[in-house]
């Protein structure tokens, strides 16, 4: 095997339910019942649908779940919602600003569902702020070590599409907007070729992270029904095996 | 930026990781546009307070020593950094004489140790100094005895800084 010593670093996987790093120490997390799903993907490929069906799912067996959304804290949304509307913020105080929203919420939402034994479905956890960063630049070391607060979710499915299908999704709803265009990163005057080129360096980083964070990746192209079926499968699968105490 | 940190207080509302990333926020918008433009100019910064305050106050919250250092990472290391140092009784009966009303976090209420003010203040900044002895080490910061009168404090002060000019001018 030849690769880089820091590659293999990166690729040991922390376990699930686990701090990726040092973790919250005035927090213990002693084996929480709980489960954290993670829906990661790019604006436009139906995470917050296959969430609500999910939900509707686990909630006729029986399950007690929780939703949490990027940016959605009770303490952050305000701030962020004008920091982008006024266009102000550099890149450092962005990633920094999504950081303290993420951990607002898993303060005061998360670990509190976990250990209550609810499922939390996350619309996005911190994978996309990750390659967001990425894409501007921000030291991966760096940017390891912050969230290194965060716990590692139990599963994470990430809708894959690609810039192509994407564009036609995006332009068939809101449409492109500043930020999903990457228009801070100035690319160009031009707001497609910007999005696509923007676009496109998310989907690398995606990938990439997919493969540091072990994502089950999902044709996102494919029908609701089906990405739902194949979401549900895997999910009854997990908690199915969770449920059962190992023998032997 | 200062809006979310202000109400997150007001209302009580952080996690000592949700205090210490707004701070760092707030401390990385102020780097990059108050301190490292004038850097560039061949400018002298006078920061009342820099990231040796965040990692005093928030490892004696509780968060975890390294992982601030590096969230830190990203700020300019000071040429010089002094530390006035105070025995906790002294900056309480300072503070108390000039009958200010000690703040929720800065008397480390939300560490839930004490309900009674003082005694909340005491603990909290007890370790907040404890955390600053260990800085001094690690750092290298300036120790300035600030129990003494002002005069005798500037002129070492003075002193300090007259020597670090020295140094990287000459």
């Amino acid at each position: 095997m030849v690769s880089e010593p820091r590659e293999a670093q990166v690729t040991d996987r922390v376990q699930p339910g686990h701090f990726y790093g040092a973790g919250l120490p005035y927090v213990g997390l002693e084996h929480y019942p709980g489960k954290i799903i993670a829906i990661e993907g790019t604006d436009g490929v139906g995470r917050s649908t296959q969430i609500r069906l999910l939900r509707e799912w686990l909630e006729v067996q029986g399950y007690g779940v929780i939703e949490t959304g990027w940016t959605r804290s009770v303490l952050m949304q305000p701030t962020i919602d004008m920091a982008k509307a006024s266009n102000t913020l550099n890149k450092l105080t962005f990633v920094l600003l999504y950081a303290t929203d993420f951990a607002d919420r898993l303060e005061e939402e998360i670990i509190p569902a976990l250990k209550a034994g609810f499922i939390v479905l996350a619309d996005r956890y911190i994978f996309t702020a990750l390659a967001r960063a990425r894409v501007r630049g921000v030291d991966r070391a760096w940017l390891r070590n912050l969230y290194g607060f965060a716990i590692a979710p139990h599963l994470v499915f990430y809708l894959k599409l690609d810039v192509d299908a994407l564009i036609k999704r995006v332009l068939q709803s809101g449409g492109m907007d500043f930020w999903e265009s990457g228009m801070d990163l100035k690319l160009g005057d031009d707001i497609y070729e910007s999005f696509r080129t923007y676009q496109a360096k998310l989907l690398r980083e995606y990938n990439s992270l997919g493969e540091e964070f072990g994502f089950r990746t999902l044709d996102a192209r494919q029908s609701v029904d089906r990405i739902q079926k194949n979401l549900r499968n895997q999910i009854g699968a997990f908690l199915g095996a969770n449920e059962r105490p190992a023998s032997g | 930026m200062k809006a979310a940190t202000k109400a997150g207080k007001k209302k009580n509302l952080l996690t000592p990781t949700t205090f210490s990333l707004l701070h760092a926020t707030d401390f990385a918008d102020r780097l990059l546009y108050k301190i490292i433009p004038p850097l560039k100019a061949g400018m002298i910064v006078l920061a009342d307070r820099y990231t040796y305050t965040a990692f005093a106050r928030d490892v004696a919250r509780g968060v975890d020593r390294q992982w601030v250092r590096d969230l830190y990472g990203f700020a300019a290391r000071p040429d010089l950094a002094l530390y006035f140092r105070v025995p906790i009784e002294t900056s309480l009966e300072r503070l108390l004489a000039r009958r200010v009303k000690l703040k929720f976090y800065e008397a480390g209420m939300d560490m839930g140790w004490s309900r009674d003010v003082n005694e909340s203040f005491r603990m909290f900044q007890g370790k907040v100094l404890d955390e600053y002895d260990r800085l001094v080490e690690e750092f290298g910061l300036e120790v300035i005895d600030a129990t003494g009168g002002i005069p005798d404090q500037q002129r070492r002060v003075r002193k300090l800084v007259a020597r670090e000019l020295e140094r990287t001018n000459g």
